[in-house]
Order: structure tokens, then sequence, then C-alpha cells
């Protein structure tokens, strides 16, 4: 019985059905060509196969990401409005209880998420470090808010995944600091404590350390447009490690401006 | 959406796929830059027309069309602006021949680049990505028939390549 070439590659794709496999098989019995040429199909299935298998491991792109996440791609400059950041976090987790009307608007249009924003997003609800508050605003939680409350610039672990640089007083009153976060969609950004909460005021795509140079000022380790909203926003110095201190002792509780 | 799956699920799923939509427009478009951008492109299409993805058809399959259907209206694209899509140029962003010799890997996908468009996409629907044949077929719109001639020559073509098992390439 001769056994054509397409049925070999079809018994190698596992394609035959349980007669035609029973089939090649009996007549390999009496033809072992027929077992050489099956096993060059197989072979060659087994190499490609192995030469594409590294492919499935390699970094995935954040564009990709969010675009499989259904957030909307970043228009130009990297600037993507928070009512646009959060209609895609809702989109993506429908069982959430409906916004109610009077939590709508408010402070969006004062924020601005620069790049990243969605990225953190993506992480999903349970890992994410910022959730949106009541009024759509933006709110430190998880580990980035314990470091926010907690850690002093001046005695940082370097293993901690947030990082706090620059602790100042706003002309608001409140006590603002400057964060960077060393996880996958590595980001800075800046929050005030409002009450008893952390909101964060910006995020900036920028590493804690190396990589995307535009958007970092020399020397500063920070990215420029975080700079600007601090050089915006500060009343005096930024505090020293005494004033860091003492303003933590006290629950960065702000002071009446 | 006629089953309990919630959208968050099928993005979910989707973001497991993204590996493997990569590889096959890799495959496609043999050039890594022009595959994320096709990648990129069928994503935000697939996710407004996710109503029209039938849920007892397979996810990967519906998003390999969709790829694929996304660098065809590329290449008409390009067409339309006048630019010369050279196959061999575009064959040479994945790894050079030099590299090529050194090693099976490469010398696996540069022989893939090498093959005829029909022949490659069949290849690597099948033989890479893992279709059963009747949906490598729905993917490419071709009949069954069809599927398995182009994917024997691609084969055939391949193994020429390559050589056999044993045999330096």
């Amino acid at each position: 019985m001769t056994i054509s070439d397409e049925t070999l590659m079809a018994y190698a794709d596992g394609e035959l059905d349980a007669a035609a496999r029973a089939a090649v098989e009996s007549a390999m019995l009496n033809d072992p060509q027929i077992e050489k040429r099956l096993a060059q199909h197989q072979a060659l299935r087994l190499r490609v196969q192995a030469a594409y298998s590294a492919e499935l491991s390699e970094a995935l792109p954040e564009r990709l990401l969010m675009a499989a996440r259904g957030v909307p791609s970043q228009p130009a400059g990297n600037v993507v409005n928070l009512q646009e950041a959060r209609a895609a976090m809702e989109r993506s987790a429908p069982r959430a209880a409906p916004r109610r009307p009077w939590q709508s608007a408010g402070a969006l249009a004062a924020s601005l998420i620069v790049g990243v924003a969605v990225g953190f997003l993506m992480w999903g609800r349970s890992q994410s470090p910022l959730v949106f508050g009541a009024g759509g605003t933006l709110v430190a939680r998880g580990p980035l808010a314990q470091a926010l409350s907690n850690q002093l610039a001046s005695e940082q672990s370097p293993s901690s995944s947030v990082r706090v640089e620059v602790s100042f007083l706003a002309k608001s009153g409140e006590y603002c600091r400057t964060f960077s976060l060393s996880r996958e969609a590595s980001s800075s950004g800046l929050a005030c404590r409002h009450g008893d909460e952390w909101q964060v005021q910006i995020l900036a795509r920028g590493p804690a350390a190396g990589g995307d140079s535009e958007y970092r000022t020399a020397g500063s380790g920070l990215p420029a447009s975080i700079l600007k909203s601090v050089e915006g926003q500060i009343a005096g110095d930024p505090l020293d490690r005494a004033g860091e201190k003492a303003a933590r002792d006290r629950g960065w509780k702000s002071i009446a401006p | 959406m006629n089953t309990s799956e919630t959208p968050q699920n099928v993005h979910e799923q989707i973001v497991t796929l993204l590996p493997r939509l990569r590889r096959f427009a890799r495959n496609l478009t043999r050039n890594p830059h022009d595959a994320d951008d096709v990648v990129q492109i069928a994503l935000e299409r697939a996710l407004t027309r996710l109503d029209q993805w039938r849920r007892d058809a397979r996810l990967d399959s519906w998003m390999f069309k969709i790829v694929r259907n996304a660098w065809i209206d590329e290449l008409r694209f390009r067409a339309r602006r006048d630019k010369v899509f050279l196959a061999a140029e575009a064959g040479d962003s994945i790894g050079t021949d030099s590299m090529a010799r050194e090693t099976d890997l490469l010398s696996v996908q540069s022989a893939m680049a090498r093959l005829p468009e029909d022949q490659r996409e069949a290849v690597s629907l099948v033989l890479v990505e893992g279709l059963p044949y009747r949906e490598a077929a729905e993917v490419l719109d071709i009949p069954m028939g069809t599927l398995t001639s182009r994917l024997a020559r691609g084969r055939e073509a391949l193994q020429a390549l390559l050589g056999t098992e044993g045999e330096t390439p």
C-alpha cells in the first residue's frame, strides 16, 4: 500500500482519524521508507516549533498590552486625561458599581495623567498602586501609600519598590511628595496629602533609573513634567531631612495656607 | 454576548494570546516593527468588533485572521502610496545571513522568510501556531485542499533549505 506524502504530513500534524492513522501505521510495518519519510515530517515540525518557542517568552511592549486591554492608545505627547483613563478602567471592570452622577465631574479636568497612568490600570484592580477615589481623584494605596506616609527620602531601602524623592509644602498648605515606582511600568509621580489619603496629581513615564532620557532632566532623576509640577506648587524650598521627619511625625497634616 | 463571558475575560484571553499574535505577525511581515504595528491595529479592531466573534469559534483563529487582514490592508495602503515593498529587503530584517548560519534557530527563521507568502502563512499557522488544518484554512479564507497543498509545498521548501535532520544546513 502506498501512502501519499500529504497523508504522512497530516499524520505528523495530528490531522488523521483513528482509521487513517492505523492504515499508516500498518503500512509502516511493511515499508521502512514510510517510517523514514514520516520521521522527516515530524522532525521538521519539531524543529520549526523549537525555533519559534523563544519568541513566546519575550517581553511584550506596553502599547500592545494596553491595546489588548482596550485602553485607548496614547495621543501625541503621551498625555492622556484622567477622564479617558477612568473610562477605560471602568470598561475593563464592568462589575464595578456605577458611579453616582455627583461624583463624576470635578477635579478631573485639573489633573493630567502622562503616559503610564494607563499602565497602572492594566495591572488590574487588585494590584494597582492607584485607585480612583471619590470625585475621580486618583488615590495611592498599598505599598505606594505606605511608602508615601512612612518612608523618608533619607532612609530608603534599595529593595523597596517605591522611592520617595522630594517632599515639600505646597502653596495649598498640603504636603506633597514625588515618588518613583520600579515595577515593570516604571514611572514617577507627585502625590499630595489630602485629608487622610495621598492624591496623585500627576504621573509620568520615566524609570527611576536609566532609560527614557527625553522625559528626564539631567541629574534630577525625575521626569521634567513632574519637576514642572513641583515648581508650580511648591511654597519655599523642599523639606530637608529634619523637616521631612517632622512632617511625617505629624501625619503629613496640612497647614492652613 | 450570549454567554457569561465578561469583556474583561476576553481582554485577558487576548492578552494571553499576544505572544502568539506577535509571532504570527512577524512571520507575515518579516519585520518586527511592522509586526507590532499590525498587532496593535488588529487589537484595536478586534475590541471594537468583539460582538462579531462567535463564542463557539476559537479566539486565536479569529484574532489571527484579524492580524492577517490588518497586514493585507497595510500592504494595500503601502501599494497605494506607491511605496515599494521589497520582500527580499524585508526578509533581511530578522537576522542576517551570517547569523543564520550560526544557529539552527535563525536558520529556520531565515528559511521561513524565504518561503513564498502563501506557503509561509500556511506553515506559520499549522507548524508554528499549531492550528488544526480546518482552523488555518478558515483564517486564510481558502479551501482545505488549498491549505494542505500550500503546506506540503512549504514543508518541502523548508526541508530543502534546512537540510534533513543531522545534516549541516
